[in-house]
């Protein structure tokens, strides 16, 4: 059974009963602070417990709605989100593109009026196009919780990579960690949220790839490069692999879409494994007790070898794991997030 | 103030939109003249239509007139905006286009052709004529006709038949002429007709997919980049175009709309000093707006200035105050970044722009509340774009003096190098000139208003400026000696300044 | 507000030494014995309950800590999620006799929480209530097996307990809403 046991000092610094969250969607982890950020990883801790316990269910969202609207297919996320949400004993309604009105040419404002109107409390989105989540939080009037938007953010990704690494570093602490994420930088959703909350968890964290799936990452890169943004700090980008493996603490790979030699950005598969593949030959350069990560689903050969995704080093089903604990404990903020007050931040 | 002694018989309610302004005084006003290049304290009467006196006051009749009260202005010519009349009338018609223009001042606006159908052959032309007499609006609409027939940009359009209907020249706005080999044609054929080329300068091979400027805002927001060099490619291409046909055809003129990027406004720096036949203007949107507005910001472009001339970061400043991915910020070209938006200041202080053109682009709430990447192009601006421009003004970065010229004498001149347009009516000089039919706008400077959907007269309320209050109300706008628009609230609350 | 004592640290450490020996006559032993605090209070009272036994009984129970936060029948009423505590039960309730450990009882609701949550982590042979305070107003039919001292109160008024644990001091007190003219409105 996994527990925890706070101490006293701890317990205290939990703060008062009902303090701690305050927002009402989450779209991208770029609006949390770190004290937020623990919490999630606390509460995540204690759903972790229930997921180990004989009866993996507790009644906390008993007779709450939720909604998942996904745009995108992605089986593995939604039954994620979804076994999430009946372990909290919520009622799940599930649309995806394929079955709903959206094919028939609905609005996504449109979608989710209706979906409002038929009782949906807290919405989990998947959506192809970068910043749709906001346009239904502006229209919704529950809760929006994004399970991934485009190229943007996919912050439930982010705090479950989080918490995985965290409970593989020693003592738990990122600060000073050596993190390469390494592929399809360009158009990634996840490393784009992991460079939010990596950062300000402070590791060191290092972006790499072929020079056309960084595009434009070295601005952001560079404009991070005096660490200014509060609470956030710089980052590199680079496509040197053995730099960016050399003594890596996290080692994570992306997924490489054939899509992109259809788009003149690489030339084939093959040349891709043969000079970013995440092997065992590279990642001897990273530390002895490095793991490996991977958002899924992977291309085994492609972005990474086959035995490097089950080895002893891979910590990918533990992310899988994770995945449903964390989203428990996203679902269970948000359902008690109401309408942001006066002074208080919308997002 | 109030327009008085109307033509009907309840002149008490005032002269309605579309009459002839019979009596109209002002004493005490700050006027701008960009023809003569004088502003200071004066006077105006309007008399049966005509600017009958202008009178410049000195000594104790100045006293306490100033630049930040009410301003009189010739009347503001735009040279690119869409009224999406025919084919699209749930957006804007000519009627509300040209409502909406004498809101914000303009009493000359020039359309764009990209119409459904669209305007390449002089039967849509006489379509937009009728709805524009229809209207009753005295604004004045000028049109492009289409460079290619459909805009489909493989052959020409029927360029002669529509120069012989009136156009001022061809552009197929919305998209750029598409292959170097038609854009030679175009000007050839179009400068044998006296008559420009405007083209919408963009390489769509690098912006296929794109969303926002490419840099440091697309990536944080996971935005696909519209690189700078889609702009730089497209006018380098016209540029070297251009000097190509003017060998054949000295009467060649190309125009290039809405330019956006310090580099393109470079090389037409470059191509002026050269002599080639080339003029721009950039929009009110480029150099105000940046696209730190995306994540929410919703500073001026100067103020996301650095003193390194660089774009500040929005993030490290606290900046981001409203919500994130507003669609009617995506316009294309996309909103820059603060150094691109100054440099757009700095050619038209230099004159490497000529002009202030809105690319007024009004959607319906359909096409605009939808994803970001998903929505259309374009901003509501031609009611706006005063507003904005005295926010450069009221910066200190803008003297009024040229911010009236950039809409007035600014325009006329582009319109003044073309043949064809040349010694019109259209390419006017555009001053406070005695004896000429009124053609003027009066503004409050000492008087902001709210952007609201309700106050636009535009269909389209795609305006990222929605609910930001903006100086220089617009009292009163005259064109050809009749009355276009009148303040509701000014007959009363500006009684005492005005009369 | 004023704050009214009601026991001292020195009456608290009897009434739970009091409970320990009733406890343990109940059970006749200490065989099968376990003790839960519900977080927070409860679970300081607990660890003292399983001292006081340990000290006259030679016998250490194994004591465990239950956040019923997430059996709460009032979630979608709280303007924001509780704070989670923690739940740590390090033996295995079946078969065993637990005594759940609180420091107020009160409407009984929390109670019927707590008796949810452990009936997912198995199945005891029983289950007992022991509780610091009993101010009445009981809303489910539930009563404590073991209290340390009934407080009649009314429902304006509010029961502190205070464990050196959590608050660096060991009292009770009970407080009076004072209902000013403007929360009287606000109340309405």
């Amino acid at each position: 059974m996994t527990t925890v046991a706070l101490t006293p000092g701890q317990l205290a610094a939990a703060g008062p009963r009902f303090a701690g969250w305050h927002h009402r969607h989450l779209i991208d982890v770029d609006v949390l602070t770190w004290p937020e950020i623990e919490l999630i990883m606390r509460t995540t801790d204690e759903m972790k417990g229930i997921l180990a316990r004989p009866i993996r269910k507790v009644p906390a969202l008993n007779g709450r709605r939720v909604t998942t609207l996904f745009y995108e297919a992605s089986t593995r996320t939604r039954v994620s989100f979804e076994t999430a949400a009946r372990n909290l004993s919520a009622d799940v309604v599930s649309i995806s593109t394929a079955t709903s009105s959206v094919t028939k040419g609905e609005s996504l404002v449109d979608t989710i009026r209706t979906l409002e109107a038929l009782g949906a409390e807290i919405l989990v989105m998947r959506h192809s196009v970068s910043g749709a989540p906001y346009l239904a939080a502006e229209v919704f009037g529950g809760h929006v919780l994004n399970g991934g938007d485009g190229w943007h953010a996919h912050p439930t990704q982010a705090l479950l990579d989080l918490y995985t690494m965290r409970e593989n570093v020693p003592g738990g602490d990122l600060r000073g960690r050596k993190v390469a994420i390494v592929g399809d930088i360009l158009h990634s959703r996840v490393a784009r949220s992991n460079i939010w909350s990596l950062t300000a968890a402070g590791a060191d964290l290092w972006l790499c790839g072929p020079a056309t799936l960084l595009r434009g990452m070295d601005r952001w890169a560079t404009a991070w490069s005096g660490g200014a943004v509060p609470g956030h700090g710089r980052f590199n980008v680079t496509t040197d692999i053995e730099a960016a493996l050399r003594d890596a603490d996290v080692v994570m790979g992306l997924r490489i879409q054939r899509e992109r030699m259809q788009g003149g950005l690489l030339p084939s598969m093959r040349e891709y494994a043969a000079r970013f593949q995440l092997n065992a030959k590279r990642l001897s350069l990273a530390k002895p007790g490095a793991i490996v990560m991977h958002p899924g689903p992977m291309n085994e050969g492609v972005e990474i070898a086959p035995d490097v995704a089950i080895s002893g080093r891979s910590v990918i089903t533990d992310q899988v794991a994770n995945g449903v604990a964390v989203r428990m404990a996203l679902l269970y903020l948000l359902a008690g997030a109401h309408e942001a007050g006066p002074g208080e931040p919308a997002r | 103030m109030s327009v008085s002694e109307g033509t009907r018989p309840d002149a008490a309610l005032g002269p309605m939109v579309g009459e002839v302004v019979a009596r109209f005084e002002l004493e005490k006003a700050w006027l701008v003249d960009p023809v003569s290049g004088r502003e200071g304290p004066g006077e105006i009467v309007v008399m049966d239509g005509v600017l009958e006196s202008v009178v410049w006051l000195a000594g104790d009749e100045a006293a306490g007139v100033t630049d930040r009260g009410v301003v009189v202005a010739p009347g503001f010519f735009d040279l690119h905006a869409h009224f999406r009349e025919p084919g699209f009338e749930d957006a804007e018609t000519v009627a509300t286009g040209s409502a909406a223009a004498a809101h914000g001042g303009f009493t000359t606006v020039a359309i764009m052709p990209n119409t459904q159908p669209a305007l390449d052959e002089p039967g849509v032309l006489a379509r937009i004529h009728s709805a524009s007499k229809a209207s009753g609006s005295p604004v004045e609409v000028l049109a492009y006709g289409a460079v290619s027939a459909g805009r489909a940009g493989e052959q020409l359009s029927a360029m002669g038949e529509l120069a012989d209907a009136g156009v001022i020249g061809y552009s197929d706005d919305g998209s750029p002429v598409r292959t170097a080999k038609l854009l030679r044609s175009a000007l050839l054929y179009a400068g044998m007709l006296g008559l420009p080329v405007v083209d919408h300068a963009e390489d769509t091979e690098l912006t296929g997919g794109a969303e926002a400027h490419e840099g440091y805002v697309a990536s944080v927001m996971g935005l696909a980049g519209w690189p700078v060099a889609a702009e730089v490619n497209a006018v380098s291409r016209d540029l070297a175009v251009l000097a190509d046909a003017l060998r054949d055809e000295p009467r060649a003129r190309l125009h290039l709309t809405h330019i956006s990027t310090a580099a393109a406004l470079d090389l037409v720096r470059w191509a002026k000093a050269a002599g080639l036949p080339v003029t721009c203007d950039v929009t009110p949107h480029h150099l105000c707006l940046t696209d730190e507005w995306i994540p929410g910001s919703r500073r001026w472009s100067w103020e996301a200035l650095a003193a390194n001339g660089t774009a500040r970061d929005p993030w490290v400043d606290g900046a981001l105050t409203a919500w994130p991915y507003d669609t009617s910020l995506r316009v294309n070209p996309p909103l820059r970044t603060a150094t691109d938006a100054a440099a757009c200041l700095a050619a038209l202080l230099d004159g490497t722009a000529d002009a202030v053109a809105t690319d007024h682009a009004p959607h319906t709430v359909v096409d605009k509340e939808v994803e970001f990447g998903r929505a259309a192009n374009g901003i509501s601006g031609i009611e706006t774009a005063l507003g904005v421009l005295l926010a450069l003004v009221d910066a200190g970065r803008l003297p009024l003096a040229r911010a009236i010229a950039a809409l007035t004498t600014g325009p006329a001149s582009v319109l003044a190098g073309w043949p064809a347009t040349a010694g019109t009516s259209a390419a006017r000089p555009r001053g406070l000139t005695e004896g000429s039919p009124a053609d003027l706008v009066v503004f409050d400077l000492g008087e902001s208003w709210m952007v609201t959907p309700e106050s636009l007269r535009s269909k389209g309320k795609n305006s990222p400026l929605i609910g930001r209050e903006l100086p220089g109300r617009v009292l009163l706008t005259i064109a050809g000696g009749r009355l276009a628009y009148e303040d509701p609230q000014s007959g009363t609350s500006n009684s005492n300044a005005a009369e | 507000m004023t704050d009214r004592q009601i026991m001292t640290g020195d009456e608290i450490r009897r009434a739970i030494v009091r409970i320990s020996h009733e406890i343990v006559e109940k059970q006749a032993g200490t065989q099968g014995l376990a003790l839960v605090g519900i977080q927070r209070r409860g679970v300081p009272l607990a660890q003292r309950v399983a001292d006081a036994i340990e000290e006259h009984e030679g016998v250490r129970l194994p004591v465990g800590a239950l956040d019923i936060t997430f059996y709460r029948d009032d979630l979608s009423l709280v303007a924001q999620q509780p704070i989670v505590k923690g739940t740590d039960l390090p033996f295995d309730l079946n078969g065993t006799t637990l005594v759940l450990v609180d420091d107020v009882l009160y409407t009984g609701r929390t109670i019927r929480a707590a008796m949810d949550a452990l009936i997912d982590f198995g199945r005891p042979r029983a289950i007992r209530l022991a509780v610091l305070i009993d101010r009445g107003h009981r809303e489910l039919p539930i009563r404590a097996d073991h209290v340390g001292k009934n407080v009649p109160t009314s429902r304006e008024e509010i029961v502190h307990v205070r464990v050196v644990e959590v608050d660096g001091e060991d009292e009770v007190t009970i407080a009076r809403q004072v209902r000013t003219p403007e929360t009287a409105v606000a109340g309405n």
